[in-house]
């Protein structure tokens, strides 16, 4: 565990996700899909917190989230997945801070939280998946790519500097 | 010779009045052909004060508002008959709410309004816009309500064609087009049909006015489905009516 999570105003940010969700500012859409906040959120804050928080805070992103949402769908695994992977990833060897790399991961757990969605709303059985849903999913990995090399590194600048300041 | 005949007086007389007999027979011609060159001419030359656009512009509002009145007549007799026939036991009521948060493409489509309970909205309640029903309360807090849009993946509702009076399952997709299944084999429906609730509903006010058949699929088995182009604009709507029950 990092020292992140001890900081109150570091993690009083989490409260902005669902707030963005809610207002999906129509400005930040591609093709009328909003980019996954969480996602963009959870990324730096995996990356410099470790495993255990990122995977914390992951579920309680996904628990958030789903009570904001219609249906059964639950972004919770997919989510506290990724906070641990993320977690790892900035643990070990040199620290992750390029703008290509952070696009690049937030694509990926874009794609992922996208394929869970897509798997529990229209069934393991539906095969082929429904065009639609292979829609959103491309639509918001690329917008929530696009953004994260933006909002990520801010945020993950920012944070480091606070850990090594209280470590 | 033919010179002649011309030195006859009165001849002469009626020889020296060419014009006026070339005028006469031109006046013969304008009888046979009713009047055509005249009215030709008057056409081409009152053009500029033929009655405009905006003659007909007045004459559609006036339409409107004959038709509105009659709708507003309409409706309170088609009360009035519900009411003696004992389908309406519970007063309904409207109530309107602001749509606060918007998701209407993605993985979720819904809305959230900016009244709740405390406004007396409940779950399940009807929500219209104008255009017709988009959908319904999922749930509610005091101070807001979710409402599942028609085009979400979860939704089904039961709608009915009026034309061909039949009942159909209306089947959000996720995309803007809901799909509308049918039961039985042949139901006569065609693009362009109107979609409406059912008249018979006392979940939701009968006969809104839900959406227009786009396309009908008569090859599938065992029944044809259409595809529903819903009638209000969700994503233009600010304020919504929720139909309380």
């Amino acid at each position: 565990m990092g020292v992140l999570h001890r900081q109150r105003w570091c993690g009083a940010t989490g409260l902005a996700v669902p707030l963005l969700t809610l207002a999906s500012p129509a400005l930040l859409k591609l093709g009328g899909v909003p980019p996954s906040w969480a996602v963009l959120w959870l990324l730096p804050w995996a990356l410099v917190d470790g495993p255990a928080s990122g995977a914390i805070a992951g579920l309680a992103l996904g628990l958030v989230l789903d009570g904001l949402h219609l249906g059964a769908a639950s972004e919770v695994p997919a989510l506290a997945l990724l906070g641990w992977w993320w977690g790892r990833l900035g643990r070990r060897g040199v620290p992750i801070e390029r703008s290509f790399s952070l696009g690049l991961l937030a694509l990926l757990g874009t794609a992922l939280l996208g394929a869970s969605l897509l798997l529990q709303q229209h069934g393991l059985g539906a095969l082929p998946l429904p065009l639609v849903g292979l829609h959103t999913l491309v639509a918001q990995s690329l917008i929530t790519a696009l953004l994260a090399p933006v909002l990520c590194s801010l945020l993950l600048l920012r944070w480091r500097r606070v850990a090594d300041l209280r470590g | 010779m033919p010179g002649r005949i011309l030195r006859v007086p009165a001849l002469q007389k009626l020889a020296a009045a060419w014009p006026w007999w070339l005028l006469l027979i031109a006046l013969g011609g304008v009888r046979l052909s009713k009047g055509a060159g005249f009215s030709d001419a008057y056409a081409l030359l009152s053009r500029p004060f033929w009655p405009g656009s905006a003659q007909s512009e007045w004459l559609r509002s006036a339409q409107r508002t004959d038709n509105q009145a009659r709708l507003v007549q309409l409706e309170r007799d088609n009360q009035r008959l519900r009411g003696l026939l004992a389908l309406d036991n519970a007063a309904e009521g409207m109530v309107a709410a602001p749509v606060i948060a918007r998701e209407s493409a993605g993985w979720w489509h819904q809305l959230e309004l900016g009244k709740g309970s405390a406004a007396g909205i409940g779950v399940g309640d009807g929500v219209l816009a104008p255009g017709g029903l988009i959908g319904r309360v999922a749930s509610v807090t005091p101070s807001t309500a979710r409402v599942a849009l028609l085009t979400d993946g979860a939704s089904r509702l039961g709608v009915w064609v009026p034309r061909v009076q039949r009942h159909g399952l209306l089947v959000g997709l996720g995309t803007a087009r809901p799909r509308l299944q049918f039961i039985e084999k042949d139901t006569g429906v065609r693009p362009g049909d109107l979609i409406t609730t059912s008249p018979a509903s006392t979940l939701l006010p009968p006969n809104l006015t839900v959406g227009v058949v786009q396309s009908v699929n008569d090859q599938l088995v065992p029944a044809p489905d259409a595809v529903v182009q819903l009638s209000a604009p969700v994503d233009a709507i600010d304020w919504v009516q929720v139909v309380t029950r």
